[in-house]
């Protein structure tokens, strides 16, 4: 299969996992409005709102990194790079990036090693933990793929610089 | 090497890898990782930015920031932007500048929808920009004007700037969202009041609109600005009195707007996968960024710096006024070449126990702290609603806009000194509040 191709895959599956995520927003939204109401006007608050919200955030946190990579929203600081040369350039970003890789290949290692010996559940519905904590693993292994794409996307920026 | 050397070779390892572009986010867990290594174990180090990484993502008072960032995105698809604008310009037509104050006093309100500047900056600019250019205003004053107000989204609450500095100091964000109240008006009227004296001094830069407003008009203008006034009340009224805690005061203020626009038949798929997408990508990078810093204070906490600075600024014999002003000016310079997030992230580790130890109020920096972060916004050569509003007016060209906002500059440097002078400005909502 051609490289064009995977990353095609890669991105659209990263913005497709992205969008399961954030639609989960608006259910989280209703749900804490839900919950003011009921305690407000019938003293009556959904039973688990709080801990459902802190899994609803976790689950479009950690399936939107990947695509927030894509579309370089973790922001860096361009302020010198820009003002060198396509290759130097080309050059910091290799380094950079191996360097997340590194960085983002522990977070995926360690989030499947302390997420399947996850053992705790939650206060009040006792929803197990471990599924959220795994996703910090399948996260991160978007996101790293995600870096894997700018690596090679920056390699072939500084082959194309070849004096 | 002493923990302290390990410290410093590990901040200047950090700097030196942010200016070479990594993100900002990776660098912090990945210096801060190795630091672990170093100073504890490597065994140690392993499990603490996976594990930080869940912890930040899975936390409930964060779930403020997508809601925060739904209330902008909705305001704005509501067309709440042009509404007020056009209500504001029939009450201070007559003024000099009246369109630039106009546009000030509509970036306030949209401020109090809207936790996020740049959408402030984006949404003005469409509509204000050309109706002062088709009034012959100077375009520096025009772009300038827009550029400065969006960056009151910053102060008044609902506001990002505040929710990230209660994150990182551990204070009450509720607290510090009615905190930012009074500060937000002062600093609007002070944008005002340097319309009024540029356009005093020289009336070629904004020519008088033409057309009288009738009372019957103006009152019915109003009629505009009861949305934002209600929903304002209902969020900031309800963390004020204790109701509801900041999260929840989102939750019914986003949900709130959301039928604002349904009603409006204002809510296309496009619209919402838009905001929702918007809301996805700020949230994911705050987030990321505060599970970095978290990651790096923990190497640095163990790198002893944080506490040794701390008693050395303390044994240190000069005012603490000079220490706060030396910060200030710090972040002046920091701010123009770091985003207003990253920046507190990068410093409070460090900066926030030497604030704490000199004895000023942590409500009251917090308020410092985000007017710095606007102005970071709006200095060169990297102020972020500049470049929005560079893409917005394709025929201005930066340079411009940046001295057109120069003189607001002035003005939050100006609206700081009031409040280190009158810390009540800032602290005396908060300090009547229910809890």
């Amino acid at each position: 299969m051609e490289w064009g191709e995977v990353k095609k895959g890669i991105r659209r599956i990263n913005y497709i996992v992205c969008a399961v995520g954030m639609a989960m927003i608006i259910p989280l939204m209703l749900l804490t409005f839900a919950d003011v109401m009921l305690r407000g006007f019938f003293n009556k608050p959904i039973p688990g709102s709080f801990e459902i919200s802190q899994y609803i955030l976790a689950i479009f946190i950690l399936l939107g990194a990947a695509y927030t990579q894509q579309v370089k929203g973790h922001v860096g600081v361009d302020f010198v790079t820009s003002r060198l040369s396509p290759r130097l350039r080309a050059v910091c970003e290799i380094v950079t990036t191996l360097l997340s890789l590194f960085i983002v290949a522990v977070v995926v290692w360690q989030g499947w090693v302390v997420g399947i010996t996850e053992k705790a559940v939650s206060d009040q519905l006792r929803i197990p933990q471990y599924p959220f904590k795994l996703l910090v693993a399948v996260g991160g292994l978007l996101l790293w793929f995600e870096l894997l794409i700018d690596l090679l996307g920056s390699l072939g920026k500084l082959r194309r610089s070849e004096p | 090497m002493t923990p302290i050397a390990a410290g410093i070779i590990g901040s200047v390892f950090l700097l030196v890898l942010l200016f070479l572009g990594m993100p900002i986010a990776f660098v912090m867990m990945f210096v801060g990782f190795l630091g672990i290594s170093y100073l504890a174990s490597v065994h140690a180090a392993l499990p603490v930015v996976a594990n930080t990484v869940y912890e930040t993502a899975a936390y409930y008072p964060y779930t403020i920031i997508p809601l925060f960032i739904l209330m902008g995105s909705f305001a704005g698809g509501a067309g709440i932007t042009a509404k007020l604008y056009g209500s504001f310009d029939k009450w201070f037509r007559k003024l000099p500048g009246g369109l630039g104050i106009a546009t000030i006093a509509a970036c306030a309100c949209f401020a109090a929808l809207s936790g996020s500047s740049v959408a402030a900056a984006a949404a003005m600019g469409t509509i204000a920009i050309p109706e002062m250019r088709r009034f012959k205003y100077d375009p520096a004053l025009a772009v300038g004007v827009v550029a400065a107000g969006g960056t009151l989204s910053f102060l008044i609450p609902p506001s990002l700037g505040f929710v990230v500095y209660g994150m990182l100091t551990e204070q009450s964000i509720g607290k510090l969202l009615v905190s930012g109240i009074l500060p937000g008006i002062v600093l609007s009227l002070a944008f005002i009041a340097v319309i009024v004296v540029k356009v005093k001094l020289n009336p070629v830069l904004a020519p008088a609109t033409p057309g009288h407003v009738t009372w019957k008009e103006k009152f019915h203008a109003l009629g505009g600005v009861w949305e934002t006034m209600l929903v304002f009340v209902i969020v900031m009224g309800g963390i004020y009195l204790g109701f509801v805690n900041p999260t929840e005061a989102g939750a019914i203020g986003a949900t709130a707007l959301f039928i604002i626009v349904i009603s409006k038949m204002k809510l296309t798929w496009r619209s919402l996968s838009t905001a929702l997408l918007e809301a996805t990508r700020i949230s994911v990078l705050v987030l990321f960024l505060v599970a970095g810093a978290n990651v790096f204070s923990y190497f640095l906490a163990l790198s002893t710096i944080p506490a040794s600075v701390s008693a050395w600024m303390a044994a240190l014999q000069v005012s603490k006024y000079v220490v706060i002003t030396i910060i200030i000016v710090i972040y002046l310079i920091l701010g123009c070449f770091l985003d207003a997030i990253s920046m507190m992230v990068l410093t409070m580790p460090v900066i926030f126990p030497v604030v704490k130890t000199l004895g000023f109020d942590p409500i009251w920096f917090g308020v410092v702290c985000v007017i710095m972060m606007e102005a970071g916004l709006i200095t060169p050569p990297v102020g972020l609603n500049v470049y929005t509003l560079a893409g917005v007016v394709k025929d201005v060209p930066m340079s411009t806009i940046f001295r057109g906002s120069l003189p607001f500059l002035l003005a939050m440097i100006g609206v700081t000194i009031l409040i280190a002078i009158f810390p009540g400005i800032a602290l005396y909502l908060p300090s009547m509040m229910g809890r």
